[in-house]
């Protein structure tokens, strides 16, 4: 059985749209990614997941169940986007004051995260209002995920985390899925997404664009590639296979490329070559590719 | 809900110490003026030289110049009403619109937590708050009778009075619920809050001095909080409890069906 199910999900605020038949399904021991810009509706979307927004449409089944029911949010943990901690009261105090919303069953992985990502013991006596912002998110990271939760909903977790927390951060969530844990994340940064998820939905306006796993997503993604060549731009370029579509400007030249990018490499690898820029995709290459196809197939 | 409940009495204890010990302040000066100074006999001297409507006013406020109505009058006085109108729409406004407002309800209601039993902590430790905040009240006249040798108010007498004062409170609680569960923002809750008990005592005031607009008073919540009514018959008046009781519970019913149903944030 899933551990959260979507049918069909809409959500209007008036007359607008933020979520348009949305559905899709996570099971437990899934990292599942939930991709889209900033206003596309991920945080409806978790929002409706915890009860805390009523859907205008749909159905939506958190273990079977409806989320407005407390005991389902009980095997839940939620990390908000714009996090808000109660600014008198210190970081334990916090860990305290949520834990204590499940009176019975404890916060066993406490240690462990405050350890994992290097929550430092000022955090604890401080009152909230004057840590750092990156120490808050710690905080909730842990508030999220102190109790074991069989569900975790994390809405742009890393935002505030430096690399080296990053990377403990990832190994949490792989750590959490190795126990079926089920994980939704949701994120605009597609290689952190990529790092850690299985499956992604892709959501924009919301609208699913997509919901794919991550190696078809890379096989399908259009990536963009910046060349300044010493002399000119050679001739042909575009006729290389996997460029499908190529931009010249000057000795510059921009290539977007799907699939494998050998032969553009060894292409270019003959020409004398003074700058190469092969940056991370972006939503924007992503997006790129779901209009092509929509094109292709119409 | 104990764990709320701890919250909720850390969020407000300094406020609500602060607003207790001014209203048991405020009670107790009212037993040492009394005591100390020939009260009847100024305002005998100061209401020749006004108005006959605001003599009328007078009148009916204080209903007679003995001890006890002058007692009485502290509880019916506008500080001692602003005061607890105060503590009542703070802790309303702040109970949901305050706790959107600063982002923290949403994390709150995440957690395994009904809306009902979030609701309920919260109109549970405002009822047992302003309870609290009559009854140090009253406490403070008992004293300042002890202290400065006055025999105006009995026990029951103040029960009655404290009682009657909380219901008024309640009342106040209770619509700024509603307006807090349909707003976002605390400041402008309280605000709405505090301007409608403004208005009703304005309405009080108004009816109480111009003939022409007694019509009005039915239309005043302050109209069923009778100081000097319990006074007179040792009681308290079916009508103000049923009144004040009824606004509260209606001002938190409607707010309880619309906390349920609304969007967080």
């Amino acid at each position: 059985m899933p551990v959260l199910s979507l049918e069909n999900l809409t959500k209007s605020y008036g007359r607008v749209r933020a979520l348009r038949g949305v559905s899709f399904a996570v099971e437990p021991g899934e990292v599942f990614g939930y991709l889209g810009p900033n206003g596309a509706g991920k945080t409806t979307t978790l929002r409706i997941l915890l009860g805390l927004v009523r859907p205008t449409g749909g159905r939506v089944l958190l273990f079977g169940k409806s989320p407005s029911r407390a005991e389902v949010r009980a095997r839940t943990g939620y990390l908000p986007g714009e996090l808000a901690l109660y600014g008198n009261m210190t970081g334990e105090a916090l860990l305290d004051y949520y834990a204590g919303f499940r009176p019975g069953r404890p916060a066993p992985l406490r240690p462990a995260l405050i350890e994992a990502l290097g929550v430092e013991r000022p955090a604890f006596t401080r009152r909230a209002k004057f840590l750092s912002h990156g120490t808050r998110q710690k905080l909730g990271l842990i508030i999220a995920m102190q109790h074991d939760p069989e569900l975790l909903l994390l809405d742009e977790p890393t935002t505030g985390f430096d690399p080296l927390v990053q990377k403990a951060f990832r190994g949490l969530i792989l750590d959490a899925a190795r126990r079926r844990r089920a994980v939704v994340f949701s994120s605009h940064v597609l290689s952190e997404v990529e790092a850690v998820c299985g499956r992604v939905a892709i959501l924009r306006e919301g609208e699913l664009v997509a919901v794919e796993a991550i190696e078809s997503l890379r096989e399908r993604m259009v990536r963009r590639l910046r060349v300044r060549f010493r002399n000119s731009v050679p001739d042909g370029l575009e006729a290389t296979p996997g460029v499908t579509r190529a931009e010249v400007e000057g000795k510059n030249a921009t290539l977007w490329i799907r699939g494998d990018v050998n032969p553009v490499v060894r292409r270019i690898a003959r020409e004398e070559v003074e700058r190469f820029v092969f940056p991370e995709p972006e939503l924007e290459d992503i997006f790129l590719t779901y209009y092509k196809r929509e094109a292709e197939s119409r | 809900m104990t764990n709320l409940l701890k919250r909720l009495f850390f969020r407000h204890a300094l406020f609500l110490a602060a607003v207790t010990a001014v209203l048991a302040g405020f009670e107790f000066l009212i037993c040492a003026v009394v005591s100390t100074i020939d009260v009847p006999g100024l305002l005998a001297e100061l209401l020749n030289n006004v108005p006959p409507a605001v003599r009328e006013f007078v009148r009916q406020s204080f209903g007679g110049f003995s001890a006890a109505d002058l007692l009485a009058f502290g509880w019916n006085h506008p500080i001692a009403l602003a005061i607890g109108a105060g503590a009542a729409v703070v802790m309303a406004a702040r109970a949901v619109s305050g706790e959107v407002e600063n982002g923290a309800l949403e994390l709150v209601l995440s957690q395994p937590i009904s809306r009902r039993r979030y609701f309920a902590g919260q109109v549970v430790f405002a009822v047992s708050a302003l309870s609290l905040l009559s009854a140090a009240g009253a406490a403070a006249t008992l004293a300042g009778q002890r202290v400065y040798g006055l025999r105006a108010l009995d026990g029951r007498t103040l029960v009655l009075l404290a009682l009657n004062y909380c219901l008024l409170q309640l009342a106040w609680y209770g619509l700024t619920l509603l307006f807090s569960v349909l707003g976002r923002e605390a400041g402008r809750v309280a605000f709405a809050g505090f301007l409608v008990a403004l208005l009703s005592y304005l309405v009080l005031v108004i009816a109480q001095l111009w003939r022409n607009a007694a019509f009005l008073l039915p239309w005043s919540v302050n109209n069923y909080y009778s100081p000097r009514e319990i006074l007179a018959a040792h009681a308290l008046p079916v009508r103000s409890v049923a009144v004040l009781a009824g606004f509260a519970a209606a001002g938190t019913a409607a707010a309880f069906w619309r906390f349920l149903k609304r969007d967080i944030p």
